[in-house]
């Protein structure tokens, strides 16, 4: 019965082999799907890459499907699954933040640490920033303290904030995740025949 | 490894889909063994609380932000996240070798602008990930990815306005990119 | 369109849906019948007429009296603070929410132990382990506390303070009014097991 580490069916010291391990595959799968270059990325933007949307998306609905089968078989127990908590200002402030650095540099820390991997020298600089803005951040932190603790609404599902069952919002969320699919499939038809140089 | 670079050149990648299936089933794995799900920005971090820890110990203690992740067992750097960051890290290696695209250093650009731009925008755009980062709780992978596959709130919001921003202010900057 | 990605497609939607159409989980544990044979055999399910006398006195939150007999029995004379739950509809799923309580001791009680007994593994089997049962019933608490005996001259002196606390008992018990009607449960706040994560912070 999941998961496993926190009910101690397999023990603690375990944990940072198996992140490792994790780790690893995440790293693997980001690199064979493009994700080590930024060009791949951005591309979602401006509507001749989708690579992004089709790998996010695909993955966060396999993942949403996954954890309520499993939680239903019995395998995992979903009250023991750690979900983000949710504080409302402080977050839309930093996505919106995150939304400006993903398009000026390119990537995103995971992303940026395979590029790394493979010598691209702007992944490099990139990191080097996110050190720089983490540092930044907590030598200012008394200025937003108040600010990055407000509007705390616990560990509050979507469903709860929207009202509707967990399960009918994967439904429509997975509903929705197909209809984008086949639309970037239609623009990205339009835009690439437009522009060779695209396909990287 | 010379026979697997194809021969107009193009790299080669794993179906979007396909690659898609895989992280979502890793993700899933993840969460089922370790209760949590991935993450990338939370190494950083510990890097920079280290950091700061080993170079000036009074002014860590003093942060009341860096002050929560020091503990006096063990570095902070002991931490689920260092691991799998660094395991993200070897990840790309491999799949980097094996589809023969680790080559000599290098930039990627868009060919309008020079190396120098790209590298300050780099440098910039890492800046504001940082910083955005911490407010968010999560990057892209911890908070957006895990986060809604986990159904937490602050996951949709967090990738919403993130693509969401991305899209509206992807105008101003195409000349980095196209 | 590729063949490839319509299946992946129509999979994803597919199980999509699945879940909205999954029948309700069926979360009865049921108990395993050697754990049961132990526990049943257990004297430590009991609790005295003593040890429960002492909980209504101080109030003790945690003590939650069920009353098993019949309604009737149950509105003729009940123990003060007592809910009524009798044994003929236990397996109903309203029992299994009225017992749902984990930080509270539940005492089943009967007019002798016998009926107190089968809801006890009634209950066990439904997954509580927080259920005790009044030894002797309420046949003991009249002998005990309502009418305590008083002990021969050469008893202990630990039969004596016992006798002691015994008629203070009755004087509590009797001089109050009986109650004969259940009283408004409190509801104790349930907390929904969310997530403790011993790592904290998300990403």
């Amino acid at each position: 019965m999941g998961p496993l580490i926190p009910q101690g069916i397999i023990p603690m010291g375990w944990d940072f082999v198996i992140a490792l391990l994790i780790g690893i595959a995440f790293g693997f799968i980001l690199e064979a799907s493009g994700f080590s270059s930024s060009r791949n990325i951005t591309g979602v933007f401006y509507g001749y890459n989708f690579v992004v949307l089709r790998v996010f998306f695909t993955a966060v609905v396999v993942a949403m499907i996954g954890l309520q089968y499993f939680d239903y078989f019995g395998w995992l127990d979903l009250n023991q699954i750690y979900v983000l908590p949710t504080f409302l200002s402080p977050m839309i402030v930093g996505a919106v933040i995150m939304g400006v650095g993903f398009i000026i540099g390119g990537f995103c820390p995971g992303t940026s640490y395979t590029a790394i991997a493979i010598g691209k020298i702007d992944a490099m600089v990139f990191t080097g920033g996110l050190f720089l803005g983490i540092f930044l951040f907590s030598e200012f932190f008394p200025f937003f303290e108040q600010f990055y603790y407000s509007d705390n609404m616990g560990n509050i599902t979507i469903g709860e904030f929207l009202g509707i069952s967990n399960l009918m919002f994967t439904m429509i969320f997975t509903a929705i995740a197909v209809i984008a699919f086949y639309v970037t499939w239609l623009i990205e038809k339009r835009v690439r025949k437009n522009h060779e140089e695209y396909k990287f | 490894m010379n026979q697997i670079i194809n021969s107009s050149d193009r790299p080669r990648y794993i179906n979007p889909y396909f690659g898609g299936v895989l992280l979502g089933l890793l993700l899933l794995l993840t969460f089922y063994i370790t209760g949590r799900g991935l993450g990338a920005s939370g190494a950083i971090k510990s890097a920079v609380v280290t950091t700061v820890d080993k170079v000036a110990p009074q002014h860590a203690e003093s942060n009341t932000y860096m002050k929560s992740f020091i503990s006096d067992d063990h570095s902070p750097m002991y931490n689920w996240l260092v691991f799998e960051s660094f395991g993200v890290f070897i990840g790309g290696l491999l799949s980097g070798a094996l589809f023969g695209r680790i080559k000599k250093l290098r930039i990627e650009k868009s060919p309008k602008i020079s190396n120098k731009t790209r590298l300050i925008a780099a440098g910039i755009g890492g800046v504001l990930f940082g910083i955005g980062s911490q407010f968010g709780r999560g990057c892209s992978s911890g908070a957006a990815l895990a986060g809604t596959a986990s159904l937490s709130f602050g996951g949709l919001v967090v990738m919403l306005f993130m693509f969401g921003t991305g899209y509206a202010v992807a105008y101003f900057f195409r000349k980095l990119w196209i | 369109m590729n063949k490839n990605y319509i299946i992946l497609m129509s999979m994803l939607l597919v199980l999509a849906a699945g879940l909205l159409l999954l029948p309700e989980k069926n979360n009865t544990k049921q108990m395993n019948p050697e754990e049961l044979m132990w526990d049943i055999v257990q004297p430590t399910r009991y609790v005295t007429t003593d040890d429960v006398a002492k909980s209504i006195i101080e109030q003790d939150p945690l003590l939650m009296l069920v009353d098993v007999r019949p309604e009737s029995d149950f509105q003729d004379f009940a123990l003060s603070g007592a809910i009524n739950l009798p044994l003929e509809g236990f397996a109903s799923d309203d029992t299994r929410a009225e017992l749902d309580y984990p930080k509270k001791n539940i005492v089943f009680y009967s007019n002798d132990d016998l009926r107190a007994d089968q809801a006890w593994v009634l209950a066990k089997r439904l997954g509580f382990n927080n259920v005790y049962v009044l030894r002797g019933g309420l046949n003991q608490w009249i002998k005990t506390i309502i009418q305590p005996v008083e002990p021969a001259q050469t008893a202990s002196a630990e039969e004596f303070s016992q006798y002691t606390f015994r008629k203070g008992a009755s004087l509590f018990f009797t001089g109050t009014k009986l109650s004969t009607t259940a009283t408004t449960k409190e509801s104790v706040v349930v907390t929904r097991k969310k997530k403790s994560s011993a790592v904290a912070g998300g990403c």
